[in-house]
């Protein structure tokens, strides 16, 4: 035990570790084997129903409705090709998608830590009222912003444009709500070094809130990325053109209105998942760095 | 395929009618339409939207071959497809409209019309209609009247949908089964003679799609009427109804189907081979997963008292966005008639052209045999309902049939109690429609 | 590597052990204007989005509620409060059998969307290999959109071609359960689907609470002769209270907007036993255009989440007060 491989978050912080204490390393062995059992069942309870999603991409349109439980025979491409010379631009709605959620993120980002900054560390007028509302909103459910924003959205001839799915979205509370949670628990020390240094607000905020925070703003931002590339009620209504279309209302679209083309639609499944998932596993790495580089930092 | 004797008609009304429609609907008119002799948009270029649900099997190749081919012709109309799923249109296109980012012509359902004519979305289009040639003979019967309401066209007919029969052969051949039923009793001896060999003979689920359509048939078949005649009353909880969704009910419990089907259930159980029999739209037709398989479809068995079969319709319709442009909607009627006149390919993606010169051409039964057993339900079949609002009421129909099938209530309370939402649904769009 | 400065990553449990936000003397008024303004600057640029796009949206449904509103009709009249007392009036209505479908739906999901990750949590906060690994695939689900998740579990639970029932029968279970057909399946479909799909979030919420616990407490604790019960009693819970006041609450709104998964596996049905009411809601407001009735359905449904949510902050708040003192 003493001489396992530690991961990154190990290296950074390896006192804060909770080292349970057992007597007798039999019994501490036994105890591994179960917690490895444990978590391998459910790692594969979780994997497998995407591994099936892959190995029906990989079956002819046949094959998949006519033997659903067996694996592909023949293993074939049809369902990829057919969807990448099909006549819906997935790989369009792809790129639309990507677009969409970064800018998005962005906007929550900045928008979000000032704003979260503000209300975890300034005192001011109206604050209370502000983030009472602020947090109010978070109750109210998403489906009553929808008429209202689109016609909003409508008046500022922003719709069938990236503006539409992006600006509206980054309003929303929980980024703010999220932010300022982190904010108030971050020690008020440094702070107060720096603003005994002379530094105002502005500057502290970014060469000393923000440093520190970027292990809940990479935490945020891949939440808020996930967010909007998953949105798929909202993009139906304000997107018209085919080229301007989101990968979430796209994929509905190749569900196809009357057959059951599984393969094909596993594929576009497959085609909607991997990106983020590869995007997920880089940024994954990212927020456990930073979490890491903010606790070394000093 | 064109009707010369329409022709000359075309050109000389097209221009009027599109003002006429505009300027009756209040949008802003002015500016003449310029349309040749021939029913030709002769204008400046435009780019017209062409909004559709045809997400599916063969559309998405073919529709954009299509409107390929009628771009090279007319150098002074581009036709942009926008294809997205039914439920999708359902939902966007009214707002879309009002916010006169609709499309310039678009294929909506049968049942979709009164709703959208009620809340004046669409151009009245009696007199497009009638410049282009096109009236109630020209389709099959009851088609072209699905786009009237309150004694005004709001469309032109483009397809028709019937249910028919689907028998995987060689699962029915398990029971001895080689001629496909037609009636009751032929019916009721091949689920028995399959279920001596093991096979649930139809699986019969509580959807649309499959499910709904079989009891609409049905009720129909029985004598019935889901609706009264100015649909202000639901009816399908008659004694044709009750009579209609207990023989559904009684294929689970005369072990003919097994419970609990999931919607789709039952076609990938016929493709699969663990099933014979699918009462299924004329669409399946076409479904890639068929091939290699011994397969039929015939007209769905007599079941009822009445030979009847559901039927949906696809029709054109010209939306009335704010500010419309006239020579827009002049060239998408240009697109009409054109897409109309070149509807042939169209049995392609499982749909029948309601032209009937191009429907009634042997050629295209030539081409696509498959289609002859629904071509020959026509003669009996039942369109949707027409009424505004009336998509929330059938919605109540699946509902009530759902909780027959899941065995939550029994037929008659289920359609008892579906009947009293209708009702209610019914006098709310009264309310919400009328005026 | 050993001067480590240990400040929270994840900083949220100071917030129950320290005091919150430093309140600074503001001694003259004329400097409290000047912070009240720089405050207002930082907040500028969220506040006009949401003024434009939260706020206005949200009175502008509160109005609509109070009218007959349609977006197709040329005059709306007022009707004051007319359409809560139909949404009141009407006890047993398509609207509260939805309410009632998401109450079913939270009760029945968050239990397990907070043991299940907490229990997880624990596990990945051992010293293990590849915590890093499993951390991943646990939330690798959380990263798909509704639409993936419905089609891939759609395929998987049908009753008749789905291959967990297939599995089920080779294993000599029913192999015909109507997962996404009939009640009670449907609701453990739904909840299992979820639970599969979101468990992630709120694990890695928790690990990072977890690593957050000063370890000198479990010294501490097993200096005092603690066993492991005792620890994750007097230590772990109470280290992980403000976290566990955040994914409370957004749990339970994320459960009680439940909307894709009944959508797209049950159709709400059988019936409309699973419709929720933000399916309900949805559909009455965009699809039947009945805007103003679904709006003030809206806010009804916001009432209950409203008091839901001050009921858990004041518990939590208690808890979070009791364990200082």
């Amino acid at each position: 035990m003493t001489t396992t491989t530690i991961d990154r978050t190990d290296a950074a912080t390896p006192q804060r570790r909770p080292t349970p204490k057992r007597p007798g390393s039999g019994r501490r062995a036994t105890a591994q084997v179960v917690l490895y059992i444990v978590l391998i069942l459910l790692a594969l309870a979780i994997v497998l129903p995407l591994v099936w999603m892959l190995i029906t991409s990989f079956k002819t349109d046949a094959d998949a409705v006519r033997n659903p439980y067996t694996l592909p025979s023949p293993i074939s491409l049809d369902a990829y090709t057919t969807l990448a010379s099909g006549q819906q631009p997935i790989f369009l709605w792809l790129w639309n998608s990507f677009l969409a959620a970064t800018i998005q993120t962005v906007l929550i980002l900045v928008t979000a830590s000032m704003g979260a900054y503000a209300l975890a560390r300034l005192d001011f007028a109206g604050k209370k009222v502000v983030f009472g509302v602020i947090i109010a909103t978070l109750l109210v459910p998403p489906v009553v912003f929808l008429i209202p924003n689109y016609l909003i959205v409508q008046n500022l001839g922003w719709l069938d444009t990236v503006l539409a799915i992006t600006v509206p979205g980054a309003a929303g509370a929980f980024g703010i709500f999220f932010l300022r949670q982190f904010f108030v628990g971050l020690p008020v020390e440094i702070e107060e070094a720096a603003r005994i240094d002379g530094a105002g607000d502005f500057r502290i905020f970014f060469q000393v809130v923000l440093p520190l925070a970027r292990p809940a703003l990479a935490t945020l931002a891949v939440l808020s990325f996930l967010n909007n590339w998953n949105d798929f009620l909202w993009p139906v209504y304000v997107l018209l053109s085919p080229e301007n279309m989101t990968l979430q209302p796209g994929l509905s679209m190749l569900q196809g209105a009357y057959s059951t083309h599984f393969a094909i639609v596993m594929a576009g499944a497959v085609i909607a998942s991997v990106p983020v998932l590869i995007l997920f596993g880089i940024a994954q790495k990212q927020i456990v760095e930073s979490v890491a580089g903010a606790a070394v930092k000093g | 395929m064109n009707k010369p004797w329409a022709r000359r008609a075309i050109g000389a009304g097209i221009a009027l009618a599109i003002g006429v429609a505009l300027t009756g609907c209040g949008s802003s008119g002015g500016g003449s339409t310029s349309v040749s002799g021939d029913g030709e948009y002769t204008g400046p270029k435009v780019d017209i939207s062409f909004w559709n649900g045809w997400t599916g099997g063969a559309a998405p190749v073919l529709v954009p071959k299509l409107i390929e081919k009628f771009n090279a012709e007319h150098d002074n109309i581009v036709v942009k497809n926008v294809p997205q799923e039914w439920a999708d249109i359902t939902s966007k296109m009214p707002l879309a409209i009002k916010a006169g980012k609709g499309p310039d012509v678009a294929v909506l359902h049968g049942d979709d019309l009164a709703t959208y004519a009620a809340q004046k979305l669409l151009l009245q289009s009696d007199d497009i209609v009638a410049s282009l040639g096109y009236t109630a003979e020209d389709f099959p019967k009851g088609v072209f009247d699905k786009g009237n309401y309150k004694d005004a066209q709001y469309a032109v007919p483009w397809s028709v949908t019937p249910l028919g029969l689907y028998v995987n052969k060689d699962v029915a051949a398990k029971g001895g089964v080689t001629e496909i039923p037609t009636d009751k009793a032929s019916y009721t001896a091949a689920l028995e003679a399959l279920k001596g060999a093991g096979v649930q003979g139809e699986w019969v689920d509580g959807y649309v799609f499959t499910g709904t359509f079989e009891f609409q048939s049905l009720v129909w078949q029985f004598g019935g009427e889901l609706y009264n005649e100015d649909v202000t009353e639901a009816t399908f909880n008659s004694e044709a109804g009750v009579e209609a969704l207990t023989w559904m009910t009684d294929l689970v419990a005369d072990g003919y189907s097994p419970a609990n089907v999931a919607q789709d259930g039952n076609i990938k159980g016929l493709l699969a081979g663990q099933t014979a029999y699918n009462w299924n739209g004329v669409w399946q037709t076409t479904n890639s997963a068929f091939e290699g398989l011994n397969w039929e479809a015939a007209p769905v068995p007599q079941i009822g008292t009445e030979k009847a079969v559901w039927s949906s319709s696809t029709h054109w319709v010209f939306p009335a966005n704010k500010g419309q442009d006239e020579n827009k909607t002049a060239a998408a009627a240009t697109f009409v008639k054109w897409m109309n006149d070149n509807s042939a390919g169209w049995a392609e993606t499982g749909e029948l052209p309601a032209d009937n010169t191009v429907r009634d051409d042997p050629a295209l039964l030539e081409k696509y045999p498959n289609l002859k057993p629904f071509m020959d339900q026509l003669d009996y079949a039942h369109y949707e309902t027409v009424a505004p609002g009336i998509s929330e009421a059938n919605a109540e129909i699946t509902t009530a049939l759902n909780n027959a099938l899941t065995g939550k209530k029994t037929p008659k309370e289920a359609l008892d109690d579906g009947a009293d939402k209708v009702n209610q649904i019914l006098k709310q769009n009264q309310a919400k429609y009328g005026e | 590597m050993s001067n480590l400065i240990t400040t929270a990553a994840v900083a949220p449990q100071r917030e129950g052990a320290g005091g919150p936000a430093p309140v600074r003397a503001n001694g003259r008024p004329a400097a409290r204007r000047r912070k009240t303004l720089i405050a207002y600057l930082f907040l500028a640029p969220f506040l006009i989005l949401f003024i434009a796009f939260v706020a206005a949206p949200a009175v502008f449904g509160l109005w609509m509620s109070l009218t007959d509103w349609s977006p197709f009709r040329d005059v709306q009249h007022f009707v004051g409060l007319q359409n809560y007392i139909d949404l009141f009036g009407a006890a047993g209505s398509d609207f509260w059998r939805s309410m009632g479908a998401t109450a079913i739906f939270v009760v029945g999901s968050v239990p397990l969307l907070i043991i299940v990750p907490l229990l997880v949590a624990i596990l990945l906060n051992q010293r293990i290999r590849g915590s890093a690994t499993f951390r991943t695939i646990f939330f690798a689900p959380y990263v798909l959109g509704v639409a993936v998740i419905g089609l891939v579990w759609g395929y998987i639970l049908d009753t008749q071609s789905g291959i967990l029932n297939h599995l089920l029968g080779l294993i000599g279970l029913p192999d015909n359960l109507p997962w996404t057909v009939d009640v009670p399946w449907a609701w453990y479909s739904l909840i299992g689907v979820t639970v599969w799909w979101t468990m992630g979030l709120n694990t890695i919420i928790f690990l990072a609470g977890l690593k957050g616990i000063n370890t000198d407490l479990y010294e501490a604790a097993s200096i005092d002769g603690a066993g492991a019960y005792r620890k994750f009693v007097s230590v772990t819970m109470p280290g992980l209270r403000p976290v566990m006041l955040f994914i409370f609450t957004t749990t339970i709104l994320a459960s009680a907007n439940m909307f894709g998964q009944s959508y797209l596996l049950t159709k709400g049905g059988p019936g409309n036993a699973t419709r929720t009411a933000i399916m309900y809601i949805a559909d009455q407001g965009l699809s039947q255009n009945n805007m103003a009735p679904a709006a003030a359905m809206s806010y009804v449904l916001f009432a209950f989440l409203a008091i839901i949510s001050i009921i858990n902050f004041r518990i939590q708040r208690e808890r979070t007060e009791e364990g200082v003192s």
